[in-house]
């Protein structure tokens, strides 16, 4: 089966009023697909994670996600500040995000670590002051 | 009539309005040929389409006291919310004397076993680490099975009080060889009559019947004396299980685990704060959190449809009654076999298609649908939303023009193709024959 693209969100910078909107939408698609309950988990806490991200880190950008039969992943690109040091970004507790969204009880530092801890796969892109481009894959091979 | 389920539509007093095809959570109701209809697979016995339906044309179905025959050994249960019934000055011993009253040889609280499970639980979350949900209310259970597989494993294993209680009882029963006994449960709502039928994480049920709470609360409360109560009576002097009953209204269970020294705990009622909390929950959004007391009722089960007092009066009631009271009655938790027998097994009806390919084209279908449709969410064609609804046609359950905005498209459609036709004349016709 080809990959396809099954869902696409354009998320504006600060607009927290949608966040989880994308991430709630993949997992309705998911489980009319019959996707496994705990990789639908998974993918919707990546799904989340990298929706807030761009929320809370970017000046905007675009998720979506793609499925094969075998694996479904999931692709954000902005522009924005980039991530200036991508090791750092993935200590837990390493955070950026400046003290107001702390205070929101967001930017946590854990962000990045849960898209890890998830993914079968993770590729990131980025350059500092310009864009970041994160890919995150969730292998289906225990497929019912 | 519904093997699995006791919350039932009476069809003659249906009007075919889309109340409770809007109200219900799991999106189980449809109008069909101007009646609801409820999806078997998707009800989850929460009984909002109970509480919102205007023409009362939603019940439940539950026993009556004339089933119990004479000859039979009667065992009462009584829920914690049961107490809350009553006015706070009326003790729980009070109750208990008119129950045996009414006709029961033994009257049990299940109370009882919520306070062991109170202790089982504390202990459950010393050994284990993470968040956990409470498995008491199974409307919450359900609704996980169905729509929240992904925290099956965040239920706590353990059967729910009155299940506990009636296991208990069974065994003290056939232990004294009594053969024809008939557990009764007095309970608050539909869904513990459901949980009998149908049970989730068992088999079968020790419970033999449901009796609503309002079908013997006018008969108990003639019964409850309040005179002539004696504070040396034997029932008085046995110490009544206060914490337990403290479970009948929201934050009660979880008072107890706070008492006991587990403080990251959230009581939540109601089923809509219980959806939500699940969607942050699912996408991990819900941190630092040990213990979730979750009840589908407002207030709790104080709140289920069949208790006849208000819900927050009822509150007020558990809560004076207790007021005084702060140990556990004298017992040992291992009376009660906590585990549950079997899986709690996830159920998904929104699946597409067995086959992922063709759940895939499926899936592509159903996007064309919902864009076809007008997005107003008017429920006119009997679905709750468009999106549901374009779902219903992919599956091959409605017909596109069950739609009204679709109907009149191909109504206007099939007018401007017939006012094109009537000018349109077969060549045999000569339209300048008069010269004019």
């Amino acid at each position: 089966m080809q990959e396809k693209k099954v869902i696409e969100s354009e998320i504006e910078k600060g607009y927290f009023a949608i966040g989880g909107e994308f991430s709630s939408r993949l997992k309705k698609i998911l489980r009319r697909l019959g996707v496994d309950s705990q990789k639908i988990r998974y993918l919707a806490i990546i799904a989340y994670e990298l929706e807030m991200n761009l929320i809370i880190h970017s000046d905007g950008g675009r998720i979506s996600a793609h499925i094969s039969s075998n694996v479904i992943q999931i692709i954000s690109k902005d522009s924005g500040p980039g991530i200036k040091d991508i090791k750092k970004a993935f200590q837990p507790g390493y955070s950026t995000a400046p003290a107001e969204i702390k205070e929101m009880g967001f930017g946590a530092g854990l962000g990045l670590n849960n898209v890890e801890k998830f993914a079968d796969n993770l590729n990131i892109k980025s350059e500092a002051g310009k864009y970041t481009i994160l890919k995150a894959a969730v292998n289906l091979s225990t497929q019912s | 009539m519904s093997e699995k389920h006791s919350v039932l539509l009476k069809e003659d007093k249906c009007e075919g309005c889309t109340n409770c095809v809007k109200n219900c959570p799991t999106k189980a109701i449809r109008i069909h040929q101007g009646k609801a209809t409820i999806i078997e697979e998707l009800c989850i016995d929460c009984a909002e389409c109970i509480r919102t339906c205007e023409y009362h044309a939603k019940y439940a179905k539950t026993n009556d006291l004339n089933q119990l025959t004479n000859d039979q050994y009667r065992v009462a249960l009584l829920a914690p919310s049961f107490y809350g019934q009553f006015a706070g000055d009326i003790k729980p011993q009070q109750i208990k004397k008119a129950v045996y009253e009414l006709g029961f040889n033994e009257v049990w609280d299940v109370a009882y076993a919520a306070e062991a499970t109170s202790k089982k639980t504390y202990q459950f979350l010393k050994n284990n680490s993470g968040t956990y949900i409470s498995s008491s209310c199974p409307v919450v259970v359900r609704l996980i099975s169905l729509l929240y597989p992904e925290l099956i494993d965040n239920i706590v294993p353990f059967n729910s009080p009155v299940d506990l209680m009636a296991d208990y009882v069974k065994k003290g029963l056939e232990k004294k060889s009594i053969d024809n006994y008939c557990i009764t449960f007095f309970t608050p709502c539909p869904a513990k009559v459901t949980a009998v039928k149908n049970p989730l994480g068992r088999k079968d049920s020790s419970i033999n019947k449901t009796i609503a709470v309002d079908k013997v609360y006018p008969q108990i409360l003639k019964l409850i004396k309040t005179d002539g109560f004696s504070e040396r009576s034997e029932l008085q002097q046995k110490y009544q299980p206060y914490l337990g009953i403290s479970w009948g209204q929201s934050g009660g269970e979880n008072d107890i685990l706070n008492r006991e020294g587990i403080i990251d705990t959230l009581s939540v009622s109601g089923i809509r704060n219980i959806i939500d909390i699940f969607k942050e929950m699912s996408v991990g959004n819900i941190q630092g959190l040990r213990y979730l007391e979750l009840v589908a009722c407002p207030t709790g089960c104080v709140g289920g449809i069949f208790n006849v007092t208000n819900p927050y009066q009822a509150k007020v009631n558990i809560k004076n009654n207790h007021r005084d009271y702060e140990r556990f009655v004298d017992q040992k938790t291992n009376n009660y076999d906590f585990r549950l027998k079997s899986k709690i097994e996830e159920e998904n009806y929104q699946k597409l298609d067995k086959d992922f390919t063709k759940a895939m084209e499926k899936l592509e279908l159903l996007e064309r649908e919902i864009e076809s449709l007008p997005g107003l969410d008017c429920a006119a064609c009997g679905a709750p939303d468009c999106e549901t609804f374009a779902a219903d046609v992919i599956n091959g359950l409605a017909q596109r023009s069950d739609c009204i905005f679709v109907l009149r498209d191909e109504i206007k459609r099939l007018a401007d193709k017939l006012s094109l036709l009537t000018h349109e004349e077969p060549p045999v016709i000569n339209n300048q024959k008069s010269g004019d």
